[in-house]
């Protein structure tokens, strides 16, 4: 028996909505299923705005949500109804039997309910006030139905209950008397055959499996990787980075410092990272604007250093509660004159885990800046991920010089073959030397002769070659049908979950269909791109940006004609625009969609 | 003024050898005009360091850019010669990494007064435990001469050809009032003393601000010359009491008449390291020591 259930719990700012669905998805996540969920929810932080919760269940990771949800929820109906066509043919609608008024024709989610899906009308309101006293625990006592209700164990929600309300002691008591009230009513109802939780997937060795959003993930990462200094300044969507680490690294005897600005943060993390340590800063768009001449800097001079980017809506302040991957060519490009440096995007929540520690690796292995390029959505996703009980990352892959009895100047920037050259940190003795923002010579001395600009440009560009083969590293990898397709898809980001789902709905529809997940931006993958397009009839690069900025580097890098999909929904993209967009390219006949 | 003694070159050569300071002077000559008031500065810092016997490689000098901040290649120390205004910033980073480094913050005031001016309050407030040394010509000398956030009022250069409108900032009252816990003016033409107060400032545990005067002698033939600083300067009265802000404040108001050297105020307080020190044993986590770029895997 398969589990994959989608749940989508929708009401209004107040309504506890978010706090439901986070319960749900750590109890899922305890009993030992996979988990992915996003929320959305008003940029404001008071009001009446529309929040919904949605979390998918399954026995293999999801790399995105589901187009229809199993079991619909309604704690506000003036905010579920335009959304009951969410619940799938077959699927559970869960609303409330009683509203407190007496309310107009329609307003009542009753009356809008599909033919085929089945109603659940649940006397929410009446549980709550019978066993807390008060309306306000809905949202628990709705948890609770749905684990009655699928027969699940309570004991994983009721832990996750405690955690969420720790210290709150009358709070927390009231909210378990809802939650075992609203699971002893979902006992009482009858259970529907067609959603199924089967038992739960065995645990992979040597890991345990956590419940993380994509900036918790970026913290973990960094701390398994050893991070010795952090500075930062607050901006939204990559703030909570910030906040995460303020809290832990005092506790491994590492320090972080908010600065005065990202252009502060960033000078700052270079000065570290000059001074040996695994030095990170995170931002978002308007602060890598501000941080890319020091980025600059951090190429010529050979600093190691890190940089977390957060993507939102652009340009300028542009919309900074809203998802979008416009900032790809800031990073990749942004600054002036010829500026290499590394640029890796994880797809989902584990690849934020594993980029975060690998990105210091690299840092060190070829001296430069490395740009960790995220999203508002993959940031606030939760996935459950299997952490290694090991940390998988690398202590130390400086390449130092060995300085003793150097009488003659140092030769930081020493010409090699692969283009790294040994490097000392302040402290060494023998090592003295000025890394500067001047073009210089092989002892980091100001130079500005043709030859020297040329040979030290090219050693700044040759050495990143390297990082396409860095260990425990794929810079690119192929899914999908192997061989000749209809349809290739090449995409980077969280709009990868997107697209894999998309391209396997369109495999079950019987079009040959691959997609290339591309990890690594800069340097290029070029040569596993180029295989892979050889390979394809038809490209699609489906991506949230006006530009298609992807697919501009792709086709730099690998000419040839590709279908650019760019998208600004102010969200993730629909993963059924992209079946559409499949099946056009593969020659099937499209059905209008209705707006 | 004392007696005045004649100087031999082989003595003054032999002594200047056999000091040791030699070793803190990298092989690379200064690009700097002759006469630039900035080679007094090099000599200061090299003797500073070695009367304190501070290790070559456990210095940093850090700076912008600017005529100024080409100085950490002149001297024998680790640098960073970082971005137009970004040496305070810099300087956090490369102290908070390795808090046992002497590291030394050096620019003109171009690069730390208008650039780079959003930062030094917070290098101040912190009280990060490094030394500023701000070389104020009152000029833009690295290309060529136009106005600064020090030039006086009426100060005709190629970029206000009808003189200068805008008042000069006073950098030290501003420290003053950021919380620099150790503030000191110096004097370019002055090598005596100039060497006296960068030992003062490196000495001190805390953000010590050095504000060195010192006149352009290419591009500046009309204000901050030696012939006018040598008549303007002159030292704080022996009465003034570093512990006092109050009274530091009011000296440092009447640089705008004619600047006095010497030290205007001290304090002693937690530095950003200790601190952040604190705030690990807080957290309950264990201090790591060097954490010197991770210095426990150096040599």
């Amino acid at each position: 028996m398969n589990t994959d259930v989608q749940i989508a719990i929708v009401g209004s700012a107040g309504d506890g909505t978010i706090a439901a669905g986070d319960i749900l998805r750590r109890a899922m996540a305890e009993i030992g299923y996979r988990v992915i969920s996003f929320d959305l929810y008003p940029a404001e932080i008071r009001g009446f705005g529309k929040c919904i919760a949605r979390l998918r269940v399954s026995d293999e990771q999801a790399y995105s949500l589901k187009q229809k949800s199993d079991i619909l929820v309604s704690l506000d109906d003036s905010h579920a109804i335009p959304h009951v066509g969410e619940a799938r043919e077959w699927g559970a609608v869960i609303y409330e039997t009683n509203s407190v008024n007496p309310l107009p024709e329609g307003a009542h989610l009753s009356a809008h309910i599909d033919p085929g899906q089945v109603p659940y009308n649940v006397p929410i309101r009446e549980l709550a006030e019978k066993s807390t006293g008060a309306a306000r625990s809905r949202n628990i006592v709705v948890v609770g139905y749905i684990i009655g209700l699928m027969r699940l164990p309570l004991e994983p929600a009721l832990r996750a209950l405690t955690g969420k309300f720790k210290g709150k002691g009358e709070i927390a008591q009231k909210n378990e008397a809802a939650l075992r009230a609203g699971y002893e009513e979902g006992l009482r109802w009858f259970r529907l055959d067609d959603i199924e939780f089967g038992p739960p997937p065995a645990q992979e060795r040597g890991a345990h499996l956590e419940m993380i959003n994509g900036n918790a993930a970026i913290v973990r990462g960094a701390l398994d990787a050893g991070i010795d200094t952090f500075f930062g300044y607050p901006i939204t969507p990559a703030t909570s980075i910030m906040e995460r680490l303020a809290s832990e690294m005092p506790k491994r005897g590492a320090r972080l410092v908010q600065t005065e600005d990202e252009i502060a943060a960033i000078s700052a993390t270079l000065g570290a990272g000059f001074a040996g340590a695994r030095a990170a800063t995170a931002t978002s768009g308007p602060g890598l604007s501000l941080m890319a001449e020091m980025l600059g800097f951090g190429v010529i001079a050979e600093v190691p250093s890190v940089v977390f980017v957060s993507q939102r809506g652009g340009p300028s302040t542009g919309m900074p509660t809203k998802h979008e991957q416009s900032d790809l060519n800031m990073a990749v490009f942004g600054g002036h004159g010829d500026a290499p440096r590394i640029v890796i995007a994880p797809t989902n929540v584990e690849g934020c885990y594993r980029c975060a520690g690998r990105a210091f690796e690299m840092a060190e292995a070829y001296q430069t800046p490395v740009i960790v390029l995220l999203d508002l959505y993959l940031s606030n996703r939760y996935e459950t991920v299997p952490f290694p009980d090991r940390p998988p990352f690398e202590a130390d892959t400086n390449r130092y010089a060995d300085t003793r009895g150097g009488a003659a100047g140092f030769q930081r920037y020493v010409l090699t073959a692969d283009g790294v050259s040994p490097r000392s940190t302040p402290g060494q003795p023998g090592g003295m030397h000025v890394a500067t923002g001047l073009e210089h010579n092989e002892l980091g001395r100001p130079n500005d002769q043709p030859d020297m600009h040329l040979a030290q440009s090219r050693k700044r560009h040759e050495k990143l070659k390297a990082a396409l083969r860095h260990p425990g590293f794929e810079p690119a990898k192929r899914f999908g049908d192997t061989g000749a397709v209809d349809v290739g898809l090449v995409a980077w980001g969280s709009s990868f979950g997107e697209c894999l789902e998309a391209m396997y709905l369109a495999q079950e529809e019987g079009i040959r269909c691959a997609a290339l997940k591309v990890l690594m931006i800069s340097p290029f993958p070029v040569e596993m791109a180029t295989s892979f397009l050889a390979d394809c009839k038809e490209v699609l690069v489906p991506e949230v940006n006006y530009q298609g900025q992807f697919a501009g580097i792709l086709q730099m890098q690998v000419p040839r004609a590709v279908t650019r999909m760019t998208r600004i929904p102010c969200a993730p993209m629909r993963v059924e625009e992209i079946l559409d967009e499949i099946r056009r390219l593969a020659g099937r006949v499209v059905e209008p969609q209705a707006a | 003024m004392g007696e005045i003694r004649p100087v031999y070159l082989e003595d003054k050569l032999k002594e200047v050898e056999d000091s040791g300071r030699l070793d803190y002077r990298s092989k690379a000559l200064p690009t700097w005009c002759p006469g630039c008031g900035y080679f007094s500065i090099v000599e200061a810092v090299a003797t500073a360091l070695c009367e304190l016997g501070i290790p070559n490689e456990n210095a940093v000098m850090v700076s912008g850019i600017g005529c100024s901040s080409r100085f950490p290649f002149f001297i024998n120390t680790y640098g960073i010669h970082t971005l137009h205004g970004r040496a305070l910033p810099s300087a956090l980073g490369v102290k908070t990494a390795n808090p046992a480094l002497t590291v030394v913050a050096v620019g003109g005031d171009g690069d730390g007064f208008a650039i780079g001016g959003g930062h030094v309050p917070h290098a101040a407030r912190r009280n990060l435990d490094i030394t500023y040394l701000l070389f104020d010509n009152g000029i833009y000398g690295l290309t060529k001469g136009q106005t600064s956030p020090t030039s006086a009022i009426g100060f005709k250069t190629p970029t206000s050809p009808y003189a200068n409108p805008d008042r000069p900032l006073n950098p030290l009252l501003m420290l003053l009032s950021y919380g620099a816990s150790w503030v000191g003016q110096s004097y370019a033409g002055d090598p005596e003393h100039l060497r006296s107060m960068v030992r003062q400032a490196l000495e001190h545990r805390g953000f010590s601000y050095l504000h060195i005067l010192s006149p352009c002698v290419t591009f500046d033939k009309t204000h901050r010359t030696y012939v006018n600083l040598g008549m303007q300067v002159h030292p704080l009265p022996a009465t003034h009491d570093p512990a006092d802000k109050l009274a530091a404040m009011g000296e440092a108001m009447k640089n705008e008449q004619a600047p006095a050297v010497g030290l205007y105020y001290r304090e002693q307080r937690p530095t950003l390291d200790d601190a952040l020190d604190a705030l690990v044993e807080k957290a309950g986590g264990e201090k790591r020591g060097l954490r010197g770029g991770r210095g426990r895997k150096l040599r």
